[in-house]
Order: structure tokens, then sequence, then C-alpha cells
């Protein structure tokens, strides 16, 4: 389809809006300043932009359209009530240095959002103003930091991080200035606590790791690499991309951890957007707490009952020795009333939520890797699972490189074959251990039936005519597109005449 | 529980997988760190009684549009066409992820493309990403972005001027950003008068960068600024933090020589929303390009030669290039971008200037008005404003706004609680829904106070 710059109508602009309060308010810029040619934007008018945004819409898949097991980002179903309450004027019309007195609902949502979390993570002090998990490492990161620095421990300038780690882990770390330790998984894909052992010392500033690990298994030793890394005079960070399986029944302050981020755009159903908007808060243990970006919800008890009713009255409090800020403002308030939504829809049960992920993930993964003889037959080879577990977590990874040596058909070729079935693709590639790489995460939000079909399919796509699948895919609506001659012959705005 | 489609067939799932109850799979959590004790919290709700909550909770807040507010400091009181949240939550839109998968995503690849377009038309500048998280974090990564840029060749090493009247709250973020890796922040003067000093500025040759904001922290627009990159030279960036709307009418850095332009993207899409989510625009020129942060959507083709979008240059991003990634972010504002990107398609060129003069004009009477209450001067006399002006009131402005509210007016911001030294300086933000009868109520009400403390 053509794009917007098409709409270029006589008329102007296709908006109506009021007439300036005075007539001659160009006066107030100074003539060396004034704009000389205005920006080559559309000029449509309504009827023409919603069928163009309508028609964009229809041309991209959602959780919404079908099935999607993207490992590591937890697409499960966005609940419609969230996008009705962040339209309410009490949040949509608020500025955020707005006196407290006339904000008591918000803290007091934000209160409770920083409760929760610390509850759920093990956590002292939970700060909601993260606006995404990297920036939530790179939040927690800085808190360590200052910690250390607050100690006298200028010399501690490496962060330790396994090399199934996400990769914001090294980046975020790197921007607050760390040198980066990276330490080789097991063979089994677990956390090597000798490779630990050997690379800790007195220039350790943190670890930074996910459990389960990217590889969807739980890393029985965690309390000992904790304690190690502890023994050491580093800090143990616990990047929560993959918090969706463990709420109820484990958290990351009995493992050890001194430090979390939340991905409520994962957990708490916060919707993706394509891309973002993300929400990552971070919680920490009390000897990190006074570090905290400035400023966290608090309350005392009011006389008066409070506004909310509630008995207290919400302020804003500074930590004693704030970083300072991340995000100008509060963090992404939208998203955590969203996610506040989301969790009151569970409440205590948040734990049945951990249970269905793992629950999906491990019935998928037994689908795929136990298929019936028949199907079995019909297959040129059977995938590898990425890790050898009784049981996963929320996801899974499998390794397509047996089919890869006796057919040619790579990872990609599968993933892209899987669009023409109607699914997106799991994540690709990734963690990079695992050679063909497809990382599976169902979500607790999928029926068996969607389960049942899935593993069917993907069965099929392995039993398929190779050249069938190394060219897919053939039913999208574009076919495989070339990023390198996207890359090569940058194009990267329209060019007009 | 509604949002569990398998729930009361746990049995049957977990026996076809050979496994007894939902604890087997968690057999693999130590006893040592396993919880065994229920969550400590409130029970569930039903999506009614959520609703009914969010009324209450959210309903005792007091918002921008129940009352006179002059409330601004960076964001805007907008009003955005209800065609854009309408829209922008179609499921296809909404529940999707990052566009990894060109084939089934060109929608959003599209629509983030028409918007790097937009957007860079806007500031005058060939590149621009599809979004930072808001205003703050892309100055903060723009310098960053810079360092690397100028770096070699900069005779001032990881030196970067940024313009004293930068909010303290956006500072405070670029320091973070910049705190570890090298760069030393030094202050680029302004005179008596507000404006940067030009002198000064003269200061700041070779080094890697120079960040200003256009207009200020005080809403005023700078002329000197446009000489600035005469002044500074082609080996240091020059950085311009604009705001958005004012493009309409004031002239787009990139054609005063700005190497990147950053601003808040929010009046174009999406309201204050308590400062989140919000978005970061983020332009530069070509030389920025392969180390610039975010991610960028190219035009090219598909096997058949069909025209496609996709994202591109990933290579400069951490889940390719990790540790050494030109930034950490991921996860970034698309969905507030795609807003955005209604919004201005909307207004479209004479839709855009039509805003910034109406901002301009609400503005120039509410200055002229509020600076016709003796004893209320204005900081810098001589200065032209866009949106925002700052005033010297006779008292402390905590006190003034206090006053204010008492009376049903939110009339802007105490400068104190950025700058100590301006405790009686009294920030007034406009926009283009701003009425007389707003400028009204402000005036008697600050007109009230200031015979109160003066009387």
């Amino acid at each position: 389809m053509s794009d917007i710059f098409q709409f270029n109508g006589a008329e102007g602009s296709g908006w109506s809006q009021p007439e300036p309060i005075i007539d001659d308010s160009l006066n107030t810029v100074p003539v060396s300043l004034r704009r000389s040619n205005l920006p080559r934007w559309p000029r449509a008018s309504e009827p023409e932009l919603v069928r163009h945004y309508t028609l964009l819409s229809q041309r991209n898949f959602g959780i919404d359209t079908g099935f999607y097991p993207l490992g590591s980002c937890t697409m499960k179903h966005n609940p419609r009530i969230n996008e009705r309450i962040v339209q309410l004027p009490g949040i949509d019309r608020i500025h955020p240095l707005q006196p407290e007195h006339q904000i008591q609902g918000l803290l007091s949502i934000y209160f409770e959002m920083q409760e929760m979390l610390e509850i759920c993570a093990g956590m002292d002090q939970v700060t909601l103003q993260p606006v995404a998990g990297a920036q939530g490492e790179f939040t927690a990161i800085r808190c360590i930091q200052e910690y250390h620095r607050s100690n006298g421990d200028y010399q501690r300038d490496k962060v330790i991080v396994p090399d199934s780690a996400h990769g914001t882990n090294p980046a975020s770390a790197a921007m607050c200035g760390y040198e980066i330790v990276e330490i080789p998984s097991g063979d089994d894909g677990r956390l090597d606590l000798d490779a630990l052992r050997a690379a800790v010392g007195e220039d350790t500033a943190a670890m930074m790791i996910t459990n389960p690990s990217t590889l969807g298994i739980f890393e029985p030793e965690i309390a000992k690499a904790a304690e190690i890394v502890h023994s050491a005079g580093g800090q143990m960070y616990y990047d929560g991309a993959n918090f969706n399986a463990i709420l109820g029944k484990t958290d990351p302050g009995r493992m050890g951890f001194d430090a979390v981020h939340y991905n409520l755009h994962k957990t708490f159903s916060q919707p993706h957007g394509g891309g973002g908007p993300g929400s990552g808060p971070i919680g920490v243990k009390e000897h990190l707490a006074g570090f905290l970006p400035s400023p966290i919800a608090d309350r005392e008890v009011a006389e008066d009952g409070g506004v909310t009713g509630d008995g207290y009255r919400y302020f804003w409090r500074t930590p004693d020795s704030t970083i300072g800020k991340v995000q100008q403002w509060h963090g992404n308030a939208g998203a955590v009333v969203r996610s506040w939504a989301y969790y009151r829809r569970y409440g205590k049960e948040l734990e049945l939520m951990s249970e269905h992920a793992v629950l999906n993930a491990n019935y998928l993964r037994h689908q795929i890797m136990n298929a019936n003889s028949d199907k079995r037959d019909a297959i040129h080879c059977m995938p590898v699972d990425g890790a050898p577990a009784e049981v996963v977590k929320h996801e899974f990874t499998l390794s397509m490189q047996p089919l890869k040596e006796t057919t040619g058909v790579t990872g990609k070729d599968v993933a892209k074959r899987l669009l023409d079935y109607g699914y997106m693709s799991p994540t690709l590639y990734f963690p990079m251990i695992v050679p063909e790489c497809l990382m599976i995460e169902p979500t607790e939000t999928e029926s068996r039936e969607v389960l049942d079909k899935f593993a069917e399919d993907f069965l099929t796509i392995l039993s398929e005519d190779p050249e069938l699948v190394q060219t897919a895919p053939h039913d999208t609506d574009v076919r495989r597109v070339d990023e390198v001659l996207a890359a090569r012959s940058l194009v990267l705005r329209k060019e007009f005449d | 529980m509604d949002q569990l489609p398998n729930l009361g067939r746990e049995q049957e799932m977990l026996q076809s997988m050979g496994l007894k109850s939902m604890d087997d799979l968690f057999s693999d959590v130590p006893e040592e760190v396993r919880r065994t004790d229920p969550l400590p919290l409130r029970g569930p709700q039903s999506e009614e009684e959520i609703l009914a909550d969010a009324q209450h909770l959210l309903g005792v807040n007091i918002d921008l549009d129940s009352r006179p507010s002059f409330l601004s400091a960076g964001l805007s009181r907008n009003f955005v066409p209800t065609m854009v949240p309408m829209l922008a939550t179609r499921g296809e839109f909404l529940t999707s992820y990052t566009p990894y998968q060109p084939e089934v995503s060109q929608g959003m690849l599209q629509a983030m493309w028409e918007f790097q377009t937009m957007v860079s038309e806007l500031v005058g500048l060939p590149v621009s990403n599809v979004s930072m998280y808001d205003a703050s974090t892309a100055a903060a990564e723009a310098i960053t972005c810079a360092v690397r840029v100028k770096g070699r060749k900069a005779t001032q090493k990881g030196v970067v001027y940024v313009s004293q009247f930068v909010p303290p709250h956006r500072m405070s973020v670029i320091e973070n950003y910049t705190q570890g890796v090298g760069i030393e922040l030094r202050t680029l003067e302004h005179g008596m008068d507000g404006r940067v000093n030009l002198e000064a500025a003269n200061e700041a040759q070779g080094a890697c960068a120079v960040y200003v904001e256009q207009p200020n922290a005080f809403g005023e627009l700078d002329e000197g600024i446009s000489q600035l990159k005469e002044i500074i030279g082609e080996n240091t960036a020059l950085i311009v933090g604009v705001d958005a709307v004012s493009l309409g009418i004031v002239e787009a850095p990139g054609n005063y020589g700005a190497d990147i332009v950053v601003g808040e993207g929010q009046p174009f899409g999406i309201g204050p929303t308590a400062g989140g989510p919000i978005y970061g625009l983020f332009a530069c020129k070509k030389d920025f390009l392969r180390l610039m942060p975010g991610r960028i959507v190219g035009k090219t083709l598909d096997e058949d030669g069909k025209d496609a979008f996709t994202l591109t240059l990933s290579t400069r991003e951490q889940h390719i290039r990790r540790h050494r990634a030109t930034s950490n972010i991921c996860s970034n504002e698309t969905l507030i971008a795609l807003m955005g990107a209604m919004h201005m398609a909307l207004l479209g060129p004479e839709g855009l200037q039509k805003l910034a003069l109406r901002v301009a004009a609400t503005t120039e009477v509410t200055k002229q008005a509020v600076t016709g209450i003796p004893g209320i001067e204005l900081i810098d006399p001589d200065t032209p404003n866009f949106r925002e002006f700052a005033v010297k009131l006779p008292g402390n402005a905590v006190d003034a706004v206090t006053y204010m509210d008492s009376v049903g007016v939110l009339g802007g911001f105490p400068m104190g609680e950025w700058w100590e030294s301006m405790s009686s300086c009294l920030l007034i933000g406009c926009d283009e829904r701003t009425t007389k009868s707003d400028i009204d109520a402000l005036v008697s009400s600050l007109s009230e106070w200031v015979e109160g403390v003066t009387a």
C-alpha cells in the first residue's frame, strides 16, 4: 500500500482547531528565529487517516490475532480493562508535578504496587521510576555502584554475567562504566559455579543473572552462587525478565539477591505496543534502598482518614543518598496503573498465574518432544532440547541443529514457516549457547487446544519438503524481507521530489 | 479467574505428561529457596470491582482539565484527537512485540518509517529513530552518542558543555547516564538576560558536544543559539533540546547547524499521563547514524521485489553487540510514537503552525496579564517566550501556589524546587487550550495573594 504522504489535500489541515486567542502571536518569535519552511507532513482528512491506520493495523501480527510464543518476552493476553482505566482523566490528565494532595489516588496506587512487588520478590523497597527492563537494570547497577563507592570500594570495576544472559545485562552495566566478565555455562546449560569462583574477586561489583535462566530452567545452585559473590563483596542482581515463572513459588530475596528488576510489560500485562512502552521497576534490599531514584511513594496515618478513605496520607519521599533521576518524572505511570488493575485481578492468587505459565510450557514441550510414532516417522529430524531437564519453567529452548545438518533447514527457516501457519515465530537464535535455537514461551493465557495445534503444526513443518520451508514464508503480507539490502542502501525516510 | 483458559484442566494436562500435581512442575526449585506460605496479598477481584476501585482512586485525583491550570514544566496539557487512542489501541498494534519478524509486522514498521519521516521533517535532520523513553533520556543518550562520534577529534577529550538552564530533573538523568563512561560535563554559562553567553561559548571549541535547550527552562527563546554552531565548529556536536510544538513557528534546529535534536514528543499523541508513558524524540545528521541509540526502520524489498520495511542497523543494539552496544535500550515507546505519528499526520503542516500560534498566543496574553500585576516582574523582561515564562514574586512561590490552589487555580510551578535561589520565582505554563477565563482566574488569584503579602 502507498505511504501516508500520498495524502496531500489542498485544504490544509484535516483537523479543526480553535483560532489563536490573538491574531498576531507570530510576532512573539524574533524574525531571525522564525521557521522558513513548514515540515512536509501529509495533508489528510480524518476518514483518510482512519482508513490508513486501520489498513496498517491489519498488516500487523499481535497476541490478539494469533499465538505469540516469543520466548523471554511473555506475550500474554492484555486485559482490556487496563486500556479503559488509563483513559480516565485521573491518570491521563495528571501532571507529575501537581501538589501531593491533588494526586492522592495515584500515590496510593503507586504505594500499593511498590508493596506488592516487594512482597512478590522478597525485597525491602521498590521504585517504579525505571520505564523499561533495561532501564531497571541500569538503575539497579547505578545504585550498587553508589553503594560500593559509599563503602570506599572504588576498585570494584567488574560485573559478571553468564554467557546466556540477555544482551541488556552487559549493555546496562557497561553504561555505568563497568567492565564485563562473561562466564561460560556448564555443559548442561546451567550456571558453572567453578567458573564463577574463578571470576569473583576484590574487583567484583556485581553479578547479573536471571533465574529461571534464558534456557527456561531453574538454577538449583543459585543460593550457592549468591554466597560466592557475596563472600567476595559483590552484589547479586536478578534480571526479572523471567519472573512470570516463579511468583508465589520462590523469590529473588530467598535466592540471595540484593536487587531485582521487574518487567511490568511481561509479568503484569502492560501491552508491548510494538516495542514499548514498558515499565521496569526495581526492588532492593535495605542496604541499597537509600540509593534509589527519587521520589518513592510513601504514606503516614492521616488524622482525618485521608482523601482515598483508607486512613492514610500519601506523599513522595526522597531516599537519603538517592542517585537522582533516571526518567524525568515518576516513570511510566500509565503502565503502573494498568499493571495495578492486572494485579488486582489475581491478588494473592498470583501463584496461579505462574503455575499455569509453567504448566503450559511443560505441556507444549511434551507435545512436541513426545510426538506419536506416526508423526515422528514423517519427520526429517527431531529438535534437541536446549537443556536437558525433567521440567522447565515458563519457557524452553529447542535446537534445530540436527535438522540443519540433515536437510539444510535452519531455525530461521522453521521460524519463517511458522508465520505461514498463522503463528508468531519463537525467539530466534537466543540464547546464543544453543545452536539454531528456538525459544518458546506459550504463557498462561493460551488454551490446551492452541498448544496442541501448535505442536502438531510445528511437527508438520519438520516433515515438509525442505525447499518449501527454506523459502518460507509464502502466505504472508510480504515474502522474506531483504535485511541486507535494507542495511546496505539505507532508506530511513521518505524522500520528496 | 477469567484470564486462564486451562483452569480446571490442570490434572488432565499433568497426567498426559506423567505428572501428578502442580508441585511436580516446581520440583526443581530447591527447598531452601522455596516459598511455603501464601503471598500475603489481598483477595482477587472481578473486572467490575477493579473498575469501581480505579474510578474511586483516580477520581480523587484533581485532573488538569477540572480547573484553570498553568503547570507545564516540559509537558503539555494538550488535546489529543479522538481518533488517536481509538486506533492505537487496535489489538494488532497494541498487542504486538517489537517487529523482529517483518513479514507479519509491515503495519507497525511502515507507521514507524512514516514517523521517522515526520520527525525528520519537523526538526530538519535526515535521520530519526523510533523513540527514546522521554526528553531526558533522549538528551542523555544524545550526549553519549556525540561523545562516541566526536571523541576522537576532540581536543577537550570527553568534555561536553551543558546549558546552565537545563531543568535539574533532566540534568540528573543526564548525569546518571554520563557519570561512568568518562564524560566530563561542564556548564555553558548564560548571561544576566537569560541568553547563552556567546563569548563563553568559545570555550566549547574542541569539546565533544554542546547541549542547549530552545526554549530554555524558563520558556525563553534565544536568538544566539542559532549562532552557536558557527562558534563551536564542525568538530563539536551541537545538540538542541526543543519544544516540539514550537517548531511550527520557530526554526528547525537542523537548519541552523544542529547535529542532534532531541525533545519531548508528548504534546503529539498522548496526555501528560502523570509523566509517562511519553516518548523522546531523537534525530541526527547522517554521520551519527551508526553510533546512535534506539531502533530504526528502513525501507527495502522482499524476495518478490515488493516494497517492504524492516528494522535495520541492529548491529548497534544490545541483543547483538551486548556490552559494546551503543545503548542498552530495548523496549522503547513505540506505541506512543505511533500515537504521535497519527496526531502529527492529522495536524498537517498548517495545523502544526496553527497549534504553535495558539500556544504562542496564550503565552503572550498570559504574560502580559500577569506582568500587569503590581509587584510581579518577569525574570528576564526583554526575552521572548514560548509556552512558559518565569516571574519573580514578592514572596515565596510555594505560598503563592498554595493560595491559588485554595481558590481552585493550579497556578504554576514554584521554581525553588529546582533552584533554591529562585524560591520567589514562579514558572507559569500555557498551552493551546488556555482560555481567557483561565487567565482571568490566574490573574485574580495571584493578585489577591500579592495584595495579601504586600499589605
